[in-house]
């Protein structure tokens, strides 16, 4: 009885377990075996390490690992806390309107990457909307030259997916505060808590899970970061923002295509994902137990 | 959640990431491709059928119909397909398929840029049609037949010229001062001296550079027949005369007060458009653009591209751009795809002067170097005429297998430069980078 039940159990998985292992295992098994051969077009041959060594004077991956760990620290501390607040501030029980604000903030995430970024772009330009604001609010006295100046492009593609993001992470920790009990609240009412209190002492440790989960997923986000580099600013200028994945594609369609050399990039990414994930449930972890 | 775990799993898996990427990026091209590959596959036992793909319904795709047209009264029982696609999206699939060696779907006849070519017939050696027995070098501009061959095989159909030219606003140069005659055949002294009194004569600046884009140093190269690689496709730029001095050029042309940054294609066109500067360098396919401004009607005129005084073989023609028809020969209608380029695009002169009134086609085929067409929005000007004479000058160089790349790392040792880095040390440095970056 047992037996039938669990071979039962296994048919069902059986469909998405052999999609999984033909549609991602083998093609990660694949890409790791390329990351080993060297060479242009179909004339691969087995070259060792060879690519993993060139990675080590590549000067261009290291920019673009640069500014793909630039756009991390900076641009996920940011949409994570602006999401947290606003999501505390869209969970007052005496807000109007909420359904409104609650949409208006969550409609960028529903927009296509590529046509968002070409927007921003049009926005932005030096004779742009923006700038044309900033300088009749009297904030600028000349306009910013947000694509082709290093600084300013590396700050555009910041607002560009704080724009675009916040509003996601934003439904997350809506779900997460409605499922804190008001009792809590009422509880520390009582003791004669105030705001920033309720928000330091029950709120963010019982978002943590939540908080968690968007800080890996943000961060696993920003190392693909692809889409608003390649259509905002192409990269540039002077490769200021490309990023890993811009520069794997452009190692296999800008370039001469290297499969190798581009799969040994990819790996990059998946180990530094998985790092990176590691040591934030680990930081996780250790908060739980105190 | 799913989708993003689902994307990072393909993100490892490079091929299929990138192939979602090339998908999402040009929506509306998936539903002539997927039509092309059905009745590619369901023709593909029926050798009168071939496909085209081609990029810009504005000027190619009208030519290859064109010549399909031409081609088809002979053979009434040849279809010609003709497939409009990005170049991103013909390079990519290009790629993938070629090293994945499958041919479903693949088109008979691609059109391919000049830069890229070289890249291409050595990345897959095997896939490319020998076309020696329709086209021979001497029918056509010196430097087309530059960059399509290998061990001497010609491997490609030349077609549209990229000869570079110097559209200028002749109502604002005589406001500044000169003349249409002090136009020709400059030096980039005398251009820049220009620029400046227009500038502070009229207030209207002189040219756009966008400094992501290396274009115009790449056109002052050329003019001396010089290019990032050498002869034989070795990295060349620490000793590189021409480059240094184009370089210096570009920072000059930067530093003179007189330049509209711009970003992007569109910025480019609408600073002219709108009148925002008196002047534009660059490949003669600009010159519809400059034409759609229909109220600066005979206001423009064309002169030579400018020399560096300074490099002794520099002269007053270069090119960028231009492409080439070629065939691939393992998808199954080779012959008929090289008997349909042998009789339309290399060697059909009438079929390039009808492309000239048509798309204002700028012919590369030596027996179309007649064709000549007056131009009112020029004031007159035989434009056609001028830039056919243009083309014919334009100094042979081998674009190697890696414009690009070397292009991208360029851009960083132009920022060094134009922030006030020494020119030669900065080369110096550049070389060796360069060298590391595109050795496989």
């Amino acid at each position: 009885m047992k037996e039938k039940a669990q071979s039962r159990a296994w048919a069902f998985i059986a469909p998405s377990v052999i999609l999984i292992l033909v549609f991602v295992f083998y093609p990660m098994i694949q890409a790791f075996v390329t990351s080993f051969q060297t060479g242009i077009g179909a004339n691969l041959k087995f070259h060792g390490i060879a690519n993993y060594q060139r990675l080590l004077t590549d000067g261009t991956f290291k920019k673009a690992l640069w500014n793909t760990f630039i756009f991390l620290i900076v641009q996920v501390p940011i949409m994570i806390i602006l999401a947290l607040i606003i999501s505390s501030m869209l969970n007052d029980k005496n807000l109007k309107c909420k359904g409104l604000f609650r949409t208006a903030i969550f409609l960028p995430c529903v927009t296509s990457l590529v046509s968002y970024s070409i927007i921003f772009k049009s926005l932005f330009a030096t004779d742009g909307f923006i700038n044309a604001l900033l300088m009749k609010l009297n904030l600028i006295s000349s306009p910013i030259t947000w694509i082709t100046d290093p600084f300013w492009a590396k700050v555009l593609i910041i607002i560009a997916i704080t724009w675009r993001w916040t509003g996601y992470n934003m439904v997350f920790y809506l779900a997460g505060l409605q499922g804190i009990d008001e009792s809590i609240y009422e509880a520390a009412d009582l003791d004669g808590v105030n705001a920033f209190q309720k928000f330091r002492y029950i709120v963010l440790p019982l978002l943590k899970p939540i908080i968690l989960f968007t800080t890996i997923n943000s961060t696993i986000g920003t190392l693909q970061l692809f889409d608003e580099p390649m259509n905002i600013t192409n990269g540039g200028p002077a490769n200021a923002t490309i990023t890993i994945s811009m520069y794997i594609y452009n190692l296999l369609f800008k370039y001469q295509p290297n499969f190798g050399y581009a799969a040994a990039v990819s790996y990059v990414i998946v180990v530094l994902i998985v790092i990176l994930s590691m040591i934030q449930l680990k930081v996780g972890d250790d908060k739980n137990e105190k | 959640m799913r989708k993003k775990l689902l994307s990072l799993v393909l993100a490892t898996t490079m091929m299929f990431s990138l192939v979602a990427c090339g998908t999402e990026k040009e929506p509306q091209n998936n539903g002539t491709t997927n039509d092309s590959e059905k009745e590619n596959t369901n023709n593909s036992k029926d050798s009168d059928t071939i496909t085209i793909w081609a990029w810009d319904e504005s000027f190619n795709i009208p030519a290859a119909n064109a010549a399909a047209e031409v081609y088809k009264k002979e053979h009434a029982d040849v279809t010609v397909n003709v497939v409009t696609m990005a170049q991103d999206d013909i390079v990519a699939k290009l790629n993938t398929a070629l090293s994945s060696g499958t041919y479903n779907g693949l088109p008979d006849i691609v059109l391919i840029e000049d830069y890229r070519i070289q890249g291409y017939l050595t990345a897959y050696p095997d896939e490319f049609a020998d076309l020696s027995s329709i086209v021979s070098a001497s029918d056509f501009a010196a430097y087309k037949t530059g960059v399509n061959q290998v061990d001497g095989k010609i491997y490609g159909v030349p077609f549209d010229s990229g000869v570079a030219a110097l559209f200028y606003r002749k109502d604002i140069i005589e406001e500044a001062g000169y003349q249409e005659k002090d136009m020709q055949d400059l030096t980039w002294e005398k251009y820049i001296e220009i620029g400046k009194a227009v500038k502070e004569k009229c207030n209207v600046d002189w040219l756009t550079l966008d400094p992501s884009d290396l274009g115009q140093i790449r056109m002052m190269m050329q003019s001396a027949g010089a290019w990032y690689t050498d002869a034989d496709g070795n990295v060349n730029i620490k000793d590189n005369e021409a480059l240094a001095a184009a370089i210096k050029v570009y920072k000059d042309l930067m530093d003179a007060g007189f330049v509209k940054q711009v970003s992007d294609w569109n910025q480019f066109v609408g600073s002219f458009n709108n009148g925002d500067v008196a002047s534009v360098f660059t490949g003669c396919w600009i010159a519809p653009s400059v034409k759609n401004a229909e109220d600066q009607s005979g206001k423009w005129a064309v002169a030579s591209f400018p020399r560096m005084s300074n490099v002794s073989n520099s002269v007053n023609a270069s090119s960028i751009g231009g492409a080439g028809w070629y065939v691939l020969k393992n998808v199954g209608h080779e012959k008929t795809a090289v008997d349909f380029l042998g009789k339309t695009f290399g060697s059909n002169a009438d079929l390039m002067h009808q492309l000239g009134d048509e798309i204002s086609l700028i012919p590369t085929l030596n027996a179309a170097s007649d064709y000549s067409k007056k131009d009112d929005y020029f004031g007159g000007q035989d434009v056609a005429a001028d830039l056919i004479g243009w083309t014919a000058k334009v100094p042979t160089v081998n674009y190697g297998q890696n414009t690009y790349a070397i292009e991208d790392i360029m851009t960083e040792a132009l920022q060094e430069i134009l922030n006030g880095a020494d020119i030669k040390k900065t080369l110096a440095s550049y070389h060796e980078t360069i060298k590391a970056a595109i050795a496989q």
